[in-house]
């Protein structure tokens, strides 16, 4: 019993780790010179945290392989435009629309899920890259409604207690991702260890174990996809206001998608923690590394906008590729790994005494030396 | 009155018949064996009754009721409120653009406040005035079948799911054990009693007071079941770890947690050592006097003529004979057909 709950407590202390980076992050940069300073990038890696988190619910616990996951940010973004924007009669203003967003996220995670129940493995990330392709599609093409390629702005900013959100300070935007961010964490936290995450987590491991232990694997898995959607339409609420449009629909595409994908992976699958880390790592490289080094470079006069090959920042998806093929061949249970995927990825060990089988009559042996089965005595060590 | 009934059952793949009109009755607190040759049909006919497969022919009543979800007037609101609301959403977006003129755009001034009633009575009037009938109607239509078959469809499915049959209070164990390997094997057990848990999604994501008076209660009979099956000690293991007997006593304790009347156990002293045997038959004894019946297929005469009560012998999917262990090692049917000539000779 002490062992399990030490096993639980040792699992919460990276949370506060990068707690404690975060909150110290706005105050380094009020001491660090003009290129060093993060904190205004970092906004962008709280939203892929979400995003992540969403997807984390999906395929990280319940085992769904999910491709689809920009078509509902995409929804979580055009959901918070059309009823926070004064050009639509709804207004309800910042607070309201983020409170509404993931509820329309997760209506349209039912209506995904529902039809795609009975699909596993490669058919549903199929059927859910489909997904993701239609939602664009639409949203291109209902142009009365969604204003089509142009979006729709201006979009409310924040307001605090009569503090009004601009565009110009970052540090309230900064604090408000970040509250959000350590929200959507504590939630995700108390499902893993309630009912409903060993639930998640059973039908991964053994769904027809799960459905004869009395788990209504049905509704767990719509469950899953509704609060993965609403999640991730969260993270497009938030995202819409911080553009202070919705932008274009072809900007939610499958390389959104992907880099969720890619998140979720290289941070450690099925871990909240490092679905934390694999977005630092993920948006830092790509916002945050590249960047800087495409300005440095081009101070010193090593690259220029002639030849774009010598710009670090269009290096994006080489370096994500590189990082995926990477990952998979030398740490495929990711940065942070929950104990769980690591022992399942992790195969090649030498068999344990139960997996022995007798040859002479192919009857598992345990740990005897004697079959117990036909009497042939079994090798003694492995 | 018998706790499990099989009458006339019958499972056929294809061409395939693998249970041929077995019948047996299972009493209440009994051990009931079920024993025969490999690929006899002992574990189609655990699959049958715990509702992994459907039934070809004949019937498996439980406490003397069949185990179906009933057809309630609750279900038939729910599948016509989804069908009408898929209705609703196909005619809405087959007519979206002119929709949305007609309600919000005709009625939106800046910065005003918005007349939800006109807007209201305007999308009646645009669905019924101006849209032809093989706009609204064909596609309100077309909504309300897909939805009204869809939803159907997914209730007519899960009226015999095995998570019905086992929150009846039906449990089984596999013959190769399906653990959840990278689960704790106090987390496997609470996986058992899920049935029997209360909290919902906000007691859950708001740690209210519920939440915590049920871990504790959970967590506190799962720790009582694993020392029944004697795996206290191992609670925070991961359940791969565990050694192969104590996987099964594992199992054992999973199916024990929804606190059933019936459990099944599919070969569970498979690939045991003598004295790990032994432990077993203690093991089932106990279960059965804690009030809960046994049904058991299992390959090794010693455990099957040790505990039995009673005893059913398959096969080629036919039930050959039936009576007490000692009747049945006396019936030459059954000698010929499952102890083989080494008896004989």
């Amino acid at each position: 019993m002490s062992r399990w709950a030490q096993s639980r407590a040792s699992w919460l202390k990276p949370d506060f780790v990068f707690l404690a980076v975060a909150l110290v992050i706005p105050v380094l940069d009020l001491i660090l010179p003009g290129f060093l300073q993060i904190g205004s990038q970092m906004r962008q890696i709280f939203l892929f945290a979400i995003l992540g988190l969403g997807l984390n619910i999906v395929t990280g616990f319940t085992g769904l392989l999910h491709l689809g996951v920009a078509a509902f940010m995409a929804i979580g973004v055009y959901a918070f435009a059309i009823l926070s924007s004064e050009i639509y009669p709804f207004r309800f203003g910042f607070w309201g629309a983020l409170a509404l967003t993931p509820v329309v996220g997760a209506l349209a995670g039912l209506l995904l899920g529902a039809p795609t129940l009975r699909l596993r493995g490669d058919y549903l990330a199929i059927v859910t890259l489909g997904f993701g392709e239609i939602v664009q599609d639409v949203l291109r093409n209902v142009e009365t409604v969604t204003k089509g390629t142009q979006g729709i702005n201006p979009l409310p900013y924040p307001n605090v207690f009569g503090y009004e959100f601009v565009t110009e300070t970052y540090q309230p935007w900064y604090f408000l991702f970040l509250g959000i961010v350590v929200l959507v964490v504590a939630l995700n936290r108390n499902i893993e260890n309630s009912r409903l995450g060993r639930a998640f987590i059973s039908v991964r491991e053994d769904e027809l174990a799960a459905t004869c232990m009395g788990i209504n694997t049905v509704k767990i898995k719509l469950v899953a996809f509704a609060l993965g959607a609403a999640l991730c339409s969260l993270a497009g609420g938030l995202w819409a206001s911080y553009l202070g449009s919705t932008g274009e629909p072809g900007n939610y595409d499958f390389q959104v998608s992907i880099l969720a994908v890619c998140i979720v992976i290289v941070g450690g699958m099925g871990n909240i923690s490092g679905v934390l880390l694999g977005a630092l790592v993920m948006i830092g490289i790509d916002s945050l590394v590249l960047v800087q080094l495409t300005r440095y470079l081009q101070q010193q006069g090593l690259s220029s906008t002639a030849n774009v090959m010598s710009m670090p920042n269009n290096w994006k998806y080489m370096i994500f590729g590189l990082a995926l093929v990477l990952m998979m061949r030398f740490k495929p249970e990711g940065l942070l790994p929950s104990r769980r995927v690591k022992a399942e990825l992790h195969h090649d060990e030498p068999p344990k005494p139960a997996d022995r089988l007798c040859p002479n009559c192919g009857y598992p042996t345990g740990t005897s030396t004697v079959c117990t089965e036909c009497g042939a005595t079994v090798a003694a060590s492995s | 009155m018998s706790v499990l009934d099989v009458s006339n059952l019958t499972m056929r793949f294809g061409g395939l018949t693998a249970v041929n009109k077995v019948d047996f009755a299972v009493d209440p607190r009994q051990i009931f064996s079920i024993i025969g040759p490999n690929g006899a049909g002992k574990t189609t006919v655990f699959n049958a009754v715990t509702g992994i497969y459907e039934p070809t022919d004949g019937q498996i009543r439980f406490q003397g009721h069949e185990i179906r979800r009933p057809l309630t007037a609750r279900t038939i609101v729910g599948i016509g409120a989804i069908a009408i609301l898929t209705g609703l959403g196909a005619l809405i977006a087959y007519n979206i653009d002119g929709l949305w003129r007609a309600v919000i755009t005709a009625n939106f001034k800046y910065l005003q406040p918005f007349p939800y009633g006109e807007a209201f009575g305007d999308f009646f009037g645009y669905v019924f005035g101006a849209l032809p009938w093989t706009s609204s109607i064909l596609p309100f239509l077309f909504g309300l079948a897909i939805g009204g078959a869809g939803a159907f469809v997914v209730w007519n499915r899960s009226r015999r799911t095995p998570n019905v049959i086992a929150q009846r209070g039906i449990a089984r164990t596999f013959q190769n054990i399906r653990l959840f390997q990278e689960m704790t094997v106090l987390e496997n057990v609470l996986v058992g009693m899920d049935t029997r848990m209360r909290t919902r999604f906000w007691h859950m994501a708001l740690r209210l007071p519920l939440y915590w008076r049920e871990k504790r209660e959970t967590e506190a009979a799962a720790m009582e079941l694993l020392r029944f099956v004697d795996l206290a000690d191992e609670a925070g293991y991961v359940a791969r770890n565990l050694p192969y007997g104590h996987q099964r006593r594992l199992e054992i304790a999973r199916a024990l947690a929804s606190n059933p009347k019936l459990i099944l156990l599919d070969e569970p002293a498979a690939g045991m050592n003598p004295s790990e045997t032994v432990e077993l038959m203690a093991l089932i004894r106990k279960v059965r006097e804690t009030g809960v019946t046994v049904l058991l297929i299992e390959h090794h005469m010693r455990v099957v003529m040790g505990i039995s009560d009673h005893v059913v012998v398959l096969d080629y999917g036919n039930k050959i004979a039936e009576g007490t262990p000692q009747e049945i090692c006396r019936t030459e049917r059954v000698i010929e057909a499952y102890l083989g000539k080494e008896q004989i000779g």
